[in-house]
């Protein structure tokens, strides 16, 4: 053997440490940001007009391996109680069916988010230059990934087990028929990984996780708990540990462009564009899937999100990041007025358009129509009496051929699609602050809701083109649009999307049909 | 959270009253039959799996990238207007970018639980190890030199292929893709951590074993041997942009030549000859990643893209045309590699040149098998390893 004799002198001098002996990942993971090393042409392939330092930390300090054990543990626990514990309580077909329709869309659009997030994830991967930040996103990617499987499988359990598998069954394919799709895609999609890389850790970071993760996730659990559902929580709750995770990457994230002045010039601006675009779809369809799609009333959506969004994250979490130049988004008290009335506004387009639905919805009923009024006084003259009238027209009746959308058409009242948000509006019912604004563009007509989203298409017209429902189904026939995205349950006649949620009274194509109902785009006519 | 549950809301399948009034309004029959999630994803095996129902069409793509159930166009775009996610993201075309499987069919859950057990096995496997003093027999050449250094060095070649996935996760246009992409690349994350691991724990049983990376880096970007193999990985890193590029070259040109050769045919193959039954434990658990991403890689490249109704002969002529480009930089990275046999003793029928041209042998016509025919493809192994062994001295 070729063997110096320094090396053997060295040997000899080693002594053999006989004792059962492991390795901790800290002991691996302290060696992490030494992975990299520098070369000429390193670059990132998603540019940031943010400086990340090179020697960011990472907080939660975890290899490959150690990764695997933690989360295959959090698995047995939540599979374990769905698969043995609850699948024998019948669980899953005990909730009351307000929210079993409501989950059809929860843990779909969330899902929607959390596949997003393994690629904004990874995009933040690519672009981070320290190791260790490296290694944290990617710890998130693979986060994100436990996160989509989740929320499938809540749709996968309920198809198996709720006593309405349509929607559950194939929400990835009838989710795109209605108007909510798109808006839910610009917050959980398309602004999570199509921009600057660090405005895209802004969105899904520093407002989708830190702001909206807590309402989403975690109200969600009390509001199903309160109404039966047992499964959600379950998988939620878990979703939840790792999102800490996440909070803290987004943390990161500004920690390493904080050092640059650069930053505070343009990280404010991003802020406000992200908490408004965010808002502008959750704090609507948020309220709405609580107090309309849920029989059993946790608390007002307004307090929640007071509590929440106004003062935890607005306050608490935006005050931590004060000392890097962040400051409180100058739209968050715009928001605050509209956390008020405008899930409501959104109710009565949702239940106008309800056959476009991959879920069925209800309108409130006596008791519950109470609560709305105790709560938000002044909803019985306006909502109440307009969602009086549809009842009374029989809305609810596939022999009445009404559906409500022509009751909005014949009393003038038009509804449009914000360009930005894709959340669709109605000027003349909204108590909400939404005021119509229309350009016109490469020989496009565009319309919009508020000042910051209107500005920022003014800015960047290019980056806000999609076209809405409205515009993309005009002229046609609604049940030749629902067939045509497969919104018709396994016999092949009877809908999806329900105007309630009895079990009989079932609309079908043909009864959908009769009400001869034709969209109309609200910018050409 | 929890608490705040209980003390502010009545639990509807617990309260009985509750319990009891949410049970009459749920209608007796079920309103449906199709009780299965999915049932309109084509299946790859006998019945939709598990991993089909919960990975297939998660990627919310329009119609206009084959195989996506959206329309229209994406709502928010890169600054200039590039979309989120488009057609123009690679060179190969498919008509349903939905199509491939990962024969293992992993999804997020089975993943972890086999690496959890692979972490909980390697912990006991090293107490094990420790406790006999096995690394008495490790030959304190090998040890300090080879180990702590150039399979040291190693860590770089596999942490910088990991680094190469970040893009492929963000722009491959398939739900399936990307988590097939993502386990091959946090695989090869676990690689470079295991490396550091070995070297950690030969520093815990044997005082005065360097675990510090600085040597090993040292090597990885001046020593000759790794010349090759750094300039290749520098450019797999940050050169490409297309995600099929990127995986292709990875996983079905540099790694399954350099990289087996490297780990198999050379660090694996002469362990036993200084005494090192440690190294092969970890190479093992690598191989066995290797192997699990050749399938996964095979499917995607191999059965569906390779064999796609529309467009089989443009995306041959793609993947034979990046085998080349890359095939090339690879002998460079193995010729210089060569120089690493002129730092160990001879072994015969192992490190003498005829051996070192059977186990290159054993490595290319692998490759040729697993790769090369099946995109209609030739190359001249024999020059090829006849131009590698020049680098033998
Ligand atoms: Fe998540
Ligand atoms: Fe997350």
């Amino acid at each position: 053997m070729a063997l110096s004799a320094a090396t053997t002198a060295a040997t000899e001098a080693l002594k053999v440490n006989r004792a059962p002996t492991g390795v901790n990942p800290q002991e691996v993971h302290r060696w992490m940001q030494s992975f990299n090393w520098d070369f000429a042409k390193n670059r990132t392939k998603y540019p940031t007009k943010y400086h990340m330092a090179n020697d960011t930390k990472e907080q939660f300090k975890i290899i490959a391996k150690e990764y695997a054990r933690m989360e295959a543990i959090k698995d047995e626990r939540q599979f374990g109680t769905l698969l043995d514990g609850l699948s024998r309580l019948g669980a899953g077909n005990r909730m009351h069916p307000k929210w079993g329709e409501t989950m059809k869309v929860a843990s779909n659009f969330l899902e929607v988010g959390e596949y997003n997030a393994i690629a904004a994830a990874a995009m933040l991967w690519d672009s981070a230059t320290a190791s260790e930040q490296k290694n944290g996103y990617l710890a998130q990617v693979m986060d994100e990934i436990r996160h989509t499987h989740q929320c499938a499988f809540i749709n996968h359990f309920y198809s198996k087990h709720y006593h309405d598998p349509a929607g559950h069954n194939d929400a990835r394919r009838t989710r795109a028929i209605g108007p909510l799709w798109k808006g839910m895609k610009r917050v959980f999609a398309d602004g999570f990984i199509s921009g600057d890389a660090v405005e895209c850790s802004v969105n899904l970071q520093l407002v989708g996780e830190a702001c909206f993760t807590n309402p989403l996730i975690v109200a969600v659990t009390e509001w199903a708990s309160a109404n039966g559902d047992e499964i959600t929580p379950s998988v939620f709750l878990s979703i939840e540990t790792d999102e800490l995770r996440h909070m803290a990457n987004g943390y990161q994230t500004v920690v390493s462009i904080a050092h640059d002045p650069a930053s505070s010039k343009y990280l404010n601006t991003d802020l406000n564009n992200a908490f408004w675009t965010q808002q502008k779809y959750f704090t609507p369809v948020l309220g709405m899937l609580f107090e309309y799609g849920s029989k059993y009333k946790v608390e007002p959506w307004v307090k929640t999100w007071n509590r929440w969004v106004y003062e935890d994250w607005g306050g608490i979490w935006i005050g931590r990041l004060g000392k890097f130049g962040v400051q409180s988004p100058p739209s968050l008290k715009d928001a605050k007025q509209d956390a008020y009335w405008a899930h409501h506004d959104l109710f009565l387009l949702a239940y106008a358009l309800w056959p476009t639905g991959f879920f069925r919805l209800a309108l409130p009923d006596e008791e519950e129509m109470q609560w709305f009024e105790a709560n938000y006084p002044g909803w019985y003259d306006h909502y109440g009496k307009i969602l009086n009238e549809w009842r009374a027209l029989g809305c609810e009746d596939p022999s009445s051929k009404f559906i409500p959308i022509q009751w909005l058409e014949k009393n003038g009242h038009k509804v449009y699609v914000d360009r930005v948000s894709q959340v669709p509006f109605c000027p003349s019912l909204a108590k909400s602050t939404n005021t119509l604004r229309i350009h016109e563009y490469n020989n496009q007509l565009h319309s919009f809701s508020d000042d910051w989203g209107e500005r920022m298409w003014l800015t960047e017209p290019e980056r806000y083109e999609c076209q809405s429902v409205f515009e993309q189904y005009a002229g046609r026939e609604i049940s030749e649009v629902v067939v045509e995205g497969h919104g018709v349950r396994a016999d092949g006649k009877t809908l999806i999307g329900q105007p309630h949620v009895r079990g009989d009274k079932l609309w079908t194509v043909e009864d959908l049909r009769a009400a001869g109902c034709v969209f109309s785009d609200p910018l050409r006519n | 959270m929890a608490q705040e549950t209980t003390r502010t809301t009545r639990r509807g399948l617990l309260d009985p009253e509750r319990a009891a009034a949410i049970l009459k309004v749920i209608p007796p029959n079920a309103l449906d039959t199709q009780r299965r999630m999915g049932y309109f994803v084509e299946p790859r095996w006998k019945r939709l799996s598990e991993y089909e129902a919960l990975t297939c069409y998660s990627q919310p793509t329009p119609d206009w990238i084959p195989g996506g159930l959206d329309w229209g166009d994406w709502t928010q775009k890169f600054h200039g207007g590039r979309p989120s996610w488009g057609n123009e993201l690679t060179e190969l075309r498919s008509s349903d970018w939905h199509k491939h499987r990962d024969p293992a069919r992993r999804w997020h859950h089975p993943y972890v639980k086999n690496k959890s057990e692979e972490a909980g096995y390697t912990q006991r496997f090293l107490q094990g190890y420790s406790a006999e003093g096995q690394i008495r027999t490790m030959d304190p050449f090998w040890r300090d030199e080879m180990i702590s250094k150039y399979w040291g060095a190693m860590i770089f070649n596999e942490y910088g292929m990991f680094n190469a996935h970040s893009s492929v996760v963000r722009d491959c246009l398939g739900d399936t893709i990307r988590s097939s992409a993502t386990f091959a690349a946090f695989d090869k994350n676990d690689n470079a951590q295991m490396i550091q691991m070995e070297r950690v724990f030969i520093s815990k049983v044997l005082s005065g074993f360097p675990e510090s990376t600085d040597e090993p880096k040292l090597v990885w970007t001046t020593d000759p041997v790794y010349r090759g193999a750094r300039v290749l990985i520098e450019e797999l890193w940050q050169g490409i942009q297309d995600f099929n590029e990127i995986l292709w070259s990875t996983h079905c040109v540099y790694d399954p030549l350099f990289g087996q050769f490297v780990r198999r045919e050379f660090f694996l193959r002469l362990a036993p000859f200084f005494g090192d039954s440690l190294t092969p434990f970890f190479i093992n658990q690598t191989q066995t990643y290797f192997q699990t991403t050749r399938d996964a890689m095979s499917d995607l490249y191999l059965t569906t893209l390779c064999d796609d109704m529309q467009f089989s002969s443009l995306n041959r002529r793609f993947l034979r045309l990046w085998t080349d480009k890359w095939l090339s930089q690879t002998v460079t990275a193995l010729k210089d590699f060569m120089g690493l046999y002129d730092k160990v003793p001879v072994i015969a029928g192992v490190t003498d040149e005829a051996s070192v041209k059977e186990a290159l042998t054993r490595v290319f016509s692998d490759w040729v098998h697993d790769y090369v025919d099946k995109i209609d493809g030739k190359v001249d192994t024999k020059k090829i390893i006849d131009l590698i062994m020049t680098g033998y001295k």
